[in-house]
């Protein structure tokens, strides 16, 4: 039961001061830093869930102004793009403790914080007893309405101070339909890894369709923090579907509450109606094991007998629950989300199916960042989310923590003393947990709690990223050694020569043969680069022939072909291998000769595209890049026209995903089973094994 | 004696170097340089000089792999920079050169310990030393105590007569890095052998306890594993005066070591054994059997420790049966001590008893 429930149903009547007094550590009101991050937050799901429920694209603004001359007063200024409230609705959206229809919806949702924004209210108004100032415009009025709130602690209701028809304008443009709202609070503004600007960073990794802007202003006026993430995608988050509770997810409470407010006549009726996955044979089950007539009347069941019912729905197999209530970010979109928002080297994201855990829907979702600017020597921080709420709190007691500790990573590369534990290196590790019903420790809602099922899921999950990273690691150790090769031929060689020469007062000689001696191997050398001026990706590779033999080859390389990535600039030709593999033929190499292959991406954006995989036909190595094996790729072909014929919609939308991941990708989404999670393709697309 | 070589000589020897790598740079080959192993597995005994020297067992350095081949480059710009001293009349210490390096692009090093290595691989393939390179190292010699006189040639180039015992104070003479004949001369003596001493806590103790009047002796700090000019003035003493040298240290594997650097010759610089070594030094202590003898005060020998004899053992300069002999003792004891451990018995016990003790075995006292 929620603290809002257990207020709501609480009969006796308490001062809201007190019982703010009382709670205000679940309520997310116990320090004065966590009071400005929940009314942030509460500000952020109210506008996220608003546009996301009327199909908007969200632009939200948060603003946090210090007050001068106060100590610790924080002046809070949100607003959004959303629908607005109707102003009929002002007053109980801020000024009562239920309102709103999700909270017996069984799907997934942000879920509120404590008592929601009204807690916000009554915080600012008891710490400062200041009221709350609300704007608010709706597309079919031409004017928004501007209201300053408080609350009647007494009668436990919102009190309208002032009203007034405004039109609403910034920079001079209308405002079409949006909220505002301003409070003033007792609270204290940290940077760090719980601040705001934290929260809000991990906001928009997990809710990529939205624009977040944040602003703090100190107690001189200036601004010190002026943050923008930009959406990384237009399309909105698939809207879920509200789904009946599953008998294996049902409580007492509810049960009771359930038979309470049922019309049916029938117990087999009532369960048929009022759950998902029962059947009529199932329903009759329920009623045998519990000892209960088909027909007893749901509404009179006693206390003992709904007992009776809960334990006999426990023992009785039912279909799934469906699973269209969850709308998870999707890999893609995380990515680019992690990679707007943390400078790194590699990313890697995975969205599992989903799954079903105690008649709950949920499903995992996992990503790492690896390199760049990431500190290498301290432990690695997690990003950890619930319903694509950011959990800042409690992280050790989290059942996110313990997955992301029960894995040894030391295996994957990152350093881990004893195989356990959070992890040491330059990385960040995500992951998101999307239910119907995600369990917390406590109210404060800032840890998840311990469950086995999700836990093994989660793990998996992780360890299919970590052997993503492993094979980065050792594809940048293969380039690492070329490329002292290389810097022996290009620099220490020429200097070699150059400083010998002019000590013996003698011609620099030719050194193109000793080059061919020290290589002794045909070497790719390949880049892929964002180019700013022409906004398109930039793929570079060189062939160098270091062998004292003429060499032929077919190079081949991926590309995101099945993502909208267009071509460009292609000057060396070559022919479509097959969809996202493209291929160039180099007839004869001289020893000491080079082939260059060039081409440009098209249509991507800035990260879409940063690590282009290289393959090659051919008897001879190619340090550089990878032998291609014909039986994977003749599956891939035939996996490829499948794929047209049946149905397009697979793949698309999807940009920065490699060759080898289409693959599994498609074979995933063929499975009905979600047992399906193999090996990556790419680890048998060459042999991994195999060193320089 | 001096022996310095000619300017030019060391030029030529030192541009074969350079003639190497460019003849197989000429031909389409990967350039190389060839030195001695220098390990203990390329130390033969040359019996005409009575020291360790290199053997014949040459190794190759080429510049197939990128750590090699900045060596070789390294090697170049190190010839050029000497050719330039010599030329222009300077000189550098060795960490001078190591900070010029970083001048030398990718020849660059990273540590100085890279640069006197490769100062020394240099000295060994042109068989010359150092200073024939005007390189010369920033640590001083060591000091001396005694009855002896040296004519030392001073800043302002006049010889200036020293006598170690009356001219200096109680840090006595301290012994410049060059001490060959142009620099140092060796007067007049009036005592009858040489102890070199490991550490400064026992040099002083002696010297407190007038031991170096009484038993009509020089005493050499060696500030543990000596200096090139330390080893070579203490042959220089033992030749030219006709004195016996005898090494007091610790009782460890680190002092046989020294030992052996100054009997034998060290294996860094083997290639100049001849100048540095005086095979006629003995070894007075502390043995592993003055341990037990004495009943000394000992700490456990550790892993290190137990490591460095087993490869004494296998050490062709300690092949003898003396050596042999304290080696396997030590090991078998499981201990080491110190000198100063003998203050065991009193300030005065180890010129009083141990030192005469010693001496006496060895016909010197």
């Amino acid at each position: 039961m929620s603290i809002a429930e257990k207020m709501a149903s609480n009969q006796k009547q308490i001062a809201i001061s007190e019982f703010f007094e009382k709670n205000k550590h679940f309520l997310g009101f116990d320090t004065l830093n966590r009071a400005i991050i929940t009314a942030v937050k509460e500000a952020v799901d109210n506008s996220l869930d608003a546009c996301e429920e009327a199909r908007i694209l969200p632009d939200l603004s948060i603003e946090i102004r210090r007050v001068p001359n106060k100590k610790d007063h924080l002046i809070l200024i949100a607003k959004d793009n959303g629908p607005g409230i109707p102003q009929k609705s002002i007053e109980n959206v801020f000024g009562k403790l239920l309102y709103g229809s999700r909270f017996h919806a069984i799907r997934q949702s942000r879920g509120q914080q404590g008592i929601g924004i009204t807690g916000v209210v009554m915080y600012s108004q008891l710490t400062t007893g200041k009221q709350t100032y609300v704007k608010s415009k709706i597309s079919s009025e031409s004017t928004a309405i501007e209201v300053n709130l408080g609350i009647d602690t007494r009668k436990n209701k919102a009190v309208k101070f002032s009203q007034e028809r405004v039109i609403w304008t910034e920079d001079d443009e209308i405002i079409e339909h949006g909220l505002m709202i301003r409070t003033e609070m007792k609270a204290k503004f940290q940077r760090g890894s719980q601040s705001i600007g934290q929260y809000l960073k991990m906001t928009s990794i997990v809710n990529p369709h939205a624009n977040i802007k944040f602003r703090y202003v100190n107690s001189d006026g200036e601004i010190e923090i002026d943050e923008f993430w930009k959406r990384a995608t237009n399309n909105l988050p698939t809207q879920v579907n509200s789904i009946k509770p599953h008998p294996h997810g049902i409580h007492l409470g509810q049960l009771q509450r359930m038979l309470k407010d049922s019309d049916e006549r029938k117990l087999t009726s009532f369960l048929r109606q009022n759950f998902s996955g029962v059947s009529s044979r199932a329903a009759k089950e329920v009623c045998t094991k519990a000892g209960l007539n088909d027909g007893a009347k749901p509404k009179l069941l006693k206390t003992e007998q709904i007992n009776q019912l809960l334990e006999a729905c426990s023992e009785v197999k039912f279909l799934p629950p469906p699973t269209n209530c969850l709308s998870p970010i999707e890999d893609l979109l995380i990515k680019k989300g992690l990679s707007k928002t943390i400078d790194s080297k590699f990313v890697t994201t995975l969205t599992r199916s989903p799954r079903v855990t105690s008649g709950n829907p949920y499903q995992i979702e996992v990503g790492l960042i690896f390199g760049g600017s990431i500190p290498s020597d301290q432990q690695v921080q997690l990003l950890r989310f619930a319903n694509r709420v950011p959990l800042m709190y409690q992280q050790g007691g989290c059942l996110l923590t313990q997955a992301i500790s029960s894995v040894d990573w030391r295996q994957y590369g990152l350093e881990q003393s004893g195989g356990k534990g959070v992890p040491k290196g330059p990385a960040t590790i995500l992951v998101h947990l999307a239910s119907t019903n995600v369990q917390f420790t406590s109210e404060a809602k800032e840890a998840v709690a311990s469950n086995e099922d999700v836990l093994q899921e989660i793990r998996k999950a992780l360890l299919e990223v970590g052997r993503n990273l492993r094979r980065h690691m050792k594809k940048k150790k293969k380039m690492a050694k070329a490329q002292e090769k290389f810097d022996l031929i290009n620099d220490i060689l020429p200097a070699i020569a150059e400083k010998a020469s002019s000590l013996l007062n003698k011609p620099v000689p030719e050194l193109s043969a000793t080059i061919s001696k020290i290589m002794n191997a045909v070497i790719m050398e390949q880049t892929t680069t964002w180019d700013k001026e022409t906004k398109t990706t930039r793929i570079n590779g060189i062939l160098y022939n270091y062998t004292s033999r003429p060499r032929s080859y077919t190079i081949l390389m991926n590309w995101p072909e099945k993502q909208g990535a267009v071509m460009i600039d292609n000057e060396r030709g070559g022919r479509k291998e097959t969809i996202g593999l493209w291929a160039w033929k180099i007839e004869t190499l001289q020893p000491g000769e080079r082939a260059n292959i060039e081409f440009g991406l098209d249509n991507l954006e800035k990260g879409d595209w940063t690590e282009t995989e290289v393959f090659y036909r051919g008897s001879a190595e190619v340090i550089g890049a990878s032998k291609l094996d014909e039986k994977i790729l003749e599956e891939m072909k035939n996996q490829n026209s499948d794929e047209v014929l049946e149905t397009m919609e697979v793949i698309t939308g999807d940009i920065d995903e490699t060759i080898s991941n289409v693959a599994s990708r498609s074979m995933l989404n063929e499975s009905t089973s979600d047992e399906i999670q193999k090996e990556s393709f790419q680890t048998t697309l060459f042999d991994e094994e195999e060193e320089v | 004696m001096s022996r310095r070589r000619e300017d030019g000589e060391t030029k030529e020897a030192l541009h074969q170097i350079v003639n190497e790598m460019y003849k197989k740079l000429e031909k389409g080959e990967t350039p190389t340089m060839t030195l001695p192993v220098r390990t203990k597995l390329n130390i033969d005994f040359d019996k005409k000089l009575g020291v360790y020297k290199y053997g014949k067992k040459r190794s190759t350095r080429d510049a197939s792999s990128l750590g090699s081949a900045k060596n070789l480059l390294r090697a170049l710009h190190m010839v050029e920079f000497i050719d330039e001293m010599i030329d222009n009349g300077k000189s550098s210490t060795l960490r001078e050169m190591y900070y010029i390096s970083e001048g030398w692009g990718h020849g660059k090093f990273s540590t100085q310990n890279e640069s006197n290595n490769l100062a020394e691989d240099l000295e060994i393939i042109t068989s010359s030393m150092r200073e024939d390179f005007r390189l010369r190292p920033e640590e001083d010699g060591s000091r001396i105590i005694g009855n002896l006189t040296i004519n030392e040639l001073n800043r302002r180039g006049e010889w200036m007569k020293i006598n170690a015992r009356d001219d200096v104070g109680d840090s006595g003479y301290g012994v410049p890095y060059n001490v060959e004949e142009e620099k140092i001369q060796l007067l007049d003596h009036d005592i009858d052998f040489i102890m070199a001493i490991e550490t400064g806590g026992m040099f002083d103790r002696l010297i407190e306890n007038g031991f170096d009047e009484e038993f009509r002796c020089g005493l050499v700090h060696l500030k543990g594993q000596p200096a090139r000019s330390t080893r070579r003035i203490l042959k220089r003493m033992n030749e030219e005066w006709n004195l016996p040298v005898v090494v007091f240290a610790d009782g460890d594997p680190w002092s046989f070591r020294i030992f052996g650097s100054i009997a034998y010759g060290a294996i860094k610089t083997a290639h100049i054994s001849e100048y540095l070594a005086t095979p006629s030094a003995t070894y007075l202590g502390v043995t592993a059997d003055d341990i037990v003898a004495y009943d000394l005060p000992s700490d456990d020998l550790t892993n290190k420790d137990i490591e460095a004899l087993k490869s004494e053992l296998s050490d062709p300069r300690f092949a003898d049966g003396y050596w042999q002999e304290q080696i396997t003792t030590m090991l078998k004891l499981g201990k080491k001590a110190e000198q100063q451990s003998l203050a065991k018995y009193g300030l005065d016990f180890v010129t009083d008893t141990y030192l005469p003790e010693k001496l006496a075995e060895l016909g010197l006292a």
